[in-house]
């Protein structure tokens, strides 16, 4: 059903920008040349943070700050195998299905650190990938409180994940 | 961002030039591949929604996409102009559809058209709760993470559902908890200072 959707929704939109008597044309490229200028805008910071992340997990500092967090995290209810996963989250999106795809691999994908993982992953975003691309185009450069606000109330999303996962 | 930027590079650095100093360089242009290849997707999948995008804006179709959810939005971002609400609204929906890739270009275009403060480089509150909502996910259906789950083998790859859903909302209500509370703060600060 909901396959039929998407291509109904846009023979729809075509059909009506025709009686409207649009450049159909004209405005696809328009769109496509504002995909362009978009990527181009967002491209110097992604690729900084990923040349930073590239850095943090081979360095070992990834699993070095793992280490450290793991006490403190395991106090507000996170287990201890989860804490590589809520460490990366922010920063990569690819990454962290990758992490997921381990645990699953390492605990069955039924247990209750694989399905906690999987709410603490469908339940949030990446925070810092997100600042960097939203706000890429715009020339915003102080963000003030934003990134600390989100990266609370991801914590506040993962401690109730682990939380719920244990009785649902 | 500057800071940490700074911290997180000279402290990989500083390990990575003690146990491998060949492999820097080259770690650090592998890093710089995976921002081109997720760009060159990028392009691929802008191409299509902002297309299509252009179409619905073209036909007004927009307009009426805000009127939707025209009181939850006026209520979560004040005094926001009707070309960023639309956005808006529309990133919205496409995060609620669980279509993330057309959302990330709606989000975009939202930001850039919001009003701005006197400061223009300076995020607005408005902005920051945009911001804060979609990074704690507007998504409910989390489709990615399921198919994920039953290609590992799970017997019941959907159960995660309603703590998902609950987390979801727990955490987008505690997103727009903290903003509310740290611009009322930082806005009596500021009276108290004049």
């Amino acid at each position: 059903m909901a396959n039929f959707i998407l291509p109904f929704l846009i023979i729809a939109l075509f059909v009506y920008a025709a009686i409207k008597r649009i450049k159909i044309y004209d405005s696809f490229i328009e769109g496509i040349k504002d995909a362009l200028k978009l990527v181009y805008s967002v491209f110097p910071y992604l690729a900084a943070i990923f040349i930073m992340v590239n850095l943090f997990r081979i360095s070992g500092l990834g699993a070095f700050v793992t280490r450290i967090l793991e006490k403190p995290l395991s106090l507000i209810g996170i287990p201890p195998e989860l804490t590589e996963l809520i460490i990366l989250r922010p920063f990569s999106g690819n990454g962290s299905l990758l992490l997921l795809e381990d645990i699953y691999k390492a605990h069955s994908p039924d247990s209750y650190i694989a399905r906690a993982a999987s709410v603490v992953v469908g339940s949030s975003d990446t925070a810092f990938y997100i600042a960097a691309v939203y706000f890429a185009e715009s020339k915003i450069i102080k963000l003030r409180y934003a990134i600390p606000a989100a990266l609370l109330a991801n914590v506040v999303g993962f401690i109730t994940a682990c939380l719920l996962c244990r009785y649902m | 961002m500057n800071a940490l930027f700074f911290l997180i590079i000279v402290i990989s650095l500083g390990i990575l030039t003690v146990v491998a100093p060949d492999s820097v360089l080259s770690i650090m242009i592998d890093g710089g591949k995976s921002a081109l290849d997720l760009s060159l997707k990028m392009i691929a999948i802008y191409s299509v929604w902002l297309a299509v995008l252009k179409l619905v804006e073209k036909t007004e179709l927009d307009k009426k996409i805000t009127s939707l959810f025209e009181p939850i939005v006026s209520f979560l971002y004040k005094d926001e102009n009707k070309k960023a609400k639309a956005y808006i609204t529309m990133n919205m929906t496409a995060n609620l559809l669980g279509m993330g890739s057309a959302a990330t270009p709606l989000g975009i275009k939202a930001i850039n058209t919001m009003n701005r403060d006197l400061d223009k480089d300076t995020a607005t509150p408005n902005m920051i709760m945009f911001f804060v909502l979609n990074a704690t996910s507007l998504q409910l259906i989390p489709a990615t993470v399921i198919a994920l789950r039953a290609a590992a083998g799970s017997a019941a790859p959907a159960d995660i559902l309603i703590p998902n859903i609950i987390t979801s909302v727990v955490s987008a209500l505690s997103g727009f908890a903290f903003v509310k509370i740290i611009s009322y703060l930082k806005r009596k600060r500021k009276t108290k200072a004049s």
